[in-house]
């Protein structure tokens, strides 16, 4: 087993290719255990390439990925065991629409864990409590709003309680309470169980501040990492245009010119 | 360049389908989404097979009727609407009207889960989405088919029994006697329900693999549907003429 | 999907049940039930000049209950009449070693079959035993011609083709 003081991840001059093209280079990041991590970016930057990257879906082309103190396998049996110990917020929720709230949280412990029924279920119920859906244990997923799926999808991420924890642009379409209930139950089941999360969002505000290390990707690279106040603080004239939304900088206004309506249909 | 990318579609659909057996472990998870499965793609095809089996019945008695009378040879029609039901018709429509209802529901179930990440969050759970979603769906297709078979049958004999006897005014004692006098119990009966359950178990790996495998997109679920019904429908035609010439050489 | 629990239990066993109750009915009332050889076969041979359109499988009657079925076809290379092999259920191990067998059809357009007309000898066939009375296929188109062109004059012995003073009309065997 690593040794707990292994940082959660760590990345050194990684370089990610998708469909032929690289899409990341030159990565070298470290995320210590019990922090959080928010990458920031904008969009087509290749954050959720890097996440992909984590989860295994994806093979790094150069240098090592290492999660939880041993690199990522490759073999699918390893794998598996390495996703047990993680927990993914995917952005589209991914509940399973047959089966009920309760049961969808329930999924990775009768999956993965023997054990009695009651407790069991007590587990579960605990996981919605801990999300403040304990009402809602017998709804279908189509019964849900957003923020409420969303919560139900984190319940289920946190059902095996992960070492580690991914977020996948967990603010999309969500409105400002919804928003900070997830943020702040992000920061406090991180505090209260101990996880190491990494955010993955274009939502700077909202993330900044709960966050131990802000990492921003562009221009296929990690053009910044450091505490959010470096951040606010920073010269860059990319991560400038960025934090204050501007139209026209670094990355211009106008598309740059590609072979557009070559594909076909 | 074509052929050599049919050979390697050919290639994965056998691996997918090599990956469904493999998930198909009995636990308790899989048999209660095999019940659930059943009655999805069982019980709710009822009302077509119904239906579809007894307007067959009844043209086929029809038809035979009109083409028999020209040769006094009227006592050949109970065996006739029998064995073209056993050996050919109910197996093969059977199939298709499954393949439309049922395959089809399939196929944009599964490439809905895909579309919605659900998938692949069976996937970074450790879970394999191919045991969960696909093998239930397989195995209730394989018992269900032969089943919804038999009620077809039924249907269209009864149907037909209905047309002969009392409408058209054949013998009710004959028409049982020829009937099951010339149906065979294992080349006929038994043959019928070994092709459904084959014809049940390619239209649920073609449309399984055809929605298992859409692009993750809204247009990707609705091509997966429509290709998911044509392919199975016609590899169903194809495999029935192979197990017939192969059975009965 | 609403349904849940009991109910889709329930609706799933009714569907079950009204699945195997049709091909339970289906097999009894339908089909010829012949689930299958129960006990054991032995093998008889018949040679006959003309099988006419006697078929593997096709039955083995005697006074018309069926007692076995034909399991193969052949032709004797050195005789060149057809060698059949007629598979006999053990129940009716005791038929006379001067058993004739002829080749029938049932009713005028049916199927043929093989009927067995057991003798009155004290001896038994044996297994693998030879029938040595036989009687070949009537090609009913021949002998309709030799009736209607011989003026309807003796009848013939059906299988006695080259004894024809009429013209043939139908094939020679």
């Amino acid at each position: 087993m690593p040794a707990e003081s292994s940082p959660a991840v760590r990345l050194s001059g990684t370089r990610i290719d998708r469909g032929g093209r690289t899409i990341l280079r030159d990565l070298d990041l470290v995320v210590p255990r019990g922090s959080i991590a928010t990458v920031l970016g904008p969009s087509g930057s290749g954050k959720s390439t890097l996440l992909a990257a984590l989860t295994g879906e994806l093979q790094v082309a150069a240098g090592t990925v290492e999660v939880l103190g041993a690199p990522v396998p490759a073999g699918s049996r390893a794998l598996l065991e390495m996703r047990k110990n993680l927990g993914v917020l995917l952005q589209g929720n991914g509940l399973l629409t047959d089966l009920s709230t309760a049961e969808n949280v329930a999924l990775p412990l009768r999956a993965h864990a023997r054990l009695p029924e009651p407790v069991l279920q007590r587990l579960v119920r605990m996981k919605l409590h801990a999300v403040g859906l304990l009402a809602a244990a017998d709804a279908w997923p189509r019964e849900l709003s957003g923020g409420m799926a969303r919560r139900v999808a984190l319940a289920r991420a946190i059902a095996l309680d992960p070492p580690l924890m991914l977020y996948d642009e967990p603010l999309t379409g969500l409105d400002p309470i919804a928003s900070g209930v997830i943020m702040s139950l992000i920061k406090r089941l991180n505090d209260t169980l101990g996880l190491t999360s990494i955010i993955v969002s274009h939502h700077v505000h909202e993330t900044l501040p709960i966050c131990d290390q802000a990492v921003v990707i562009a221009n296929g690279g990690i053009v910044f990492a450091g505490t959010p106040a470096q951040l606010q603080d920073s010269t860059d004239p990319l991560v400038r245009q960025f934090l204050l939304g501007e139209p026209d900088g670094p990355i211009p206004f106008d598309a740059p010119v590609r072979n557009y309506g070559q594909e076909a249909a | 360049m074509a052929f050599a990318s049919s050979i390697r579609a050919l290639g994965r659909s056998g691996l997918f389908a090599l990956t469904v057996l493999r998930g198909s472990a009995p636990t308790r998870e899989l048999f209660s989404e095999l019940v659930r499965e059943i009655y999805k793609i069982g019980a709710r095809s009822l009302p077509i097979i119904v239906v579809g089996g007894a307007f067959v019945g009844l043209v086929l008695t029809l038809q035979g009727y009109r083409t028999l009378t020209t040769y006094g040879a009227l006592d050949a029609l109970p065996t006739l609407l029998g064995l073209s039901l056993y050996r050919e018709l109910a197996p093969v429509l059977t199939a298709l009207l499954f393949i439309g209802r049922a395959g089809s529901s399939i196929a944009a179930e599964l490439g809905l889960m895909r579309a919605t990440d659900q998938i692949k969050a069976l996937e970074l759970m450790a879970i394999d989405p191919v045991a969960r979603a696909v093998a239930p769906r397989f195995w209730a297709a394989v018992l269900t088919v032969p089943l919804l078979t038999g009620i077809f049958i039924a249907l269209a004999i009864c149907a037909g029994w209905f047309e002969a006897v009392q409408v058209l005014g054949i013998d009710n004692g004959g028409f049982w006697s020829h009937l099951s006098a010339n149906v065979d119990f294992w080349d006929d009966f038994g043959v019928s329900l070994l092709k459904a359950a084959i014809f049940g178990a390619i239209a649920a790996l073609v449309a399984a693999y055809v929605g298992f495998n859409a692009e993750p997109t809204i247009e990707g679920t609705s091509v997966a549907t429509t290709r998911a019904v044509v392919n199975a429908s016609l590899l169903v035609l194809m495999f029935n003429f192979v197990i017939s010439a192969l059975l009965f050489n | 999907m609403a349904i849940r629990g009991p109910r889709l239990e329930f609706s799933v066993g009714a569907f079950l049940l009204l699945g195997l109750a049709s091909l339970l009915v289906l097999a009894l009332a339908s089909t010829n039930r012949k689930i299958g050889s129960t006990g054991g076969h032995y093998t008889l041979t018949a040679h006959f000049s003309q099988i006419g359109q006697l078929r593997e499988r096709a039955p083995v009657r005697i006074g018309g209950v069926s007692i076995g079925q034909v399991d193969k076809i052949a032709l004797d290379p050195v005789k060149f009449d057809s060698v059949v092999t007629l598979s006999i259920s053990d129940q009716y191990k005791d038929l006379p070693s001067d058993t004739s067998a002829g080749i029938y059809t049932s009713g005028l357009l049916g199927d043929s079959y093989i009927g067995l007309e057991p003798g009155g000898s004290p001896d038994n066939l044996q297994p693998g035993g030879q029938i040595a009375y036989t009687q070949p296929a009537v090609d009913l188109i021949q002998l309709v011609g030799k009736y209607m062109f011989s003026g309807g004059g003796k009848s013939s012995d059906a299988s006695d083709a080259s004894g024809a003073a009429a013209p043939q009309t139908g094939t020679t065997p």
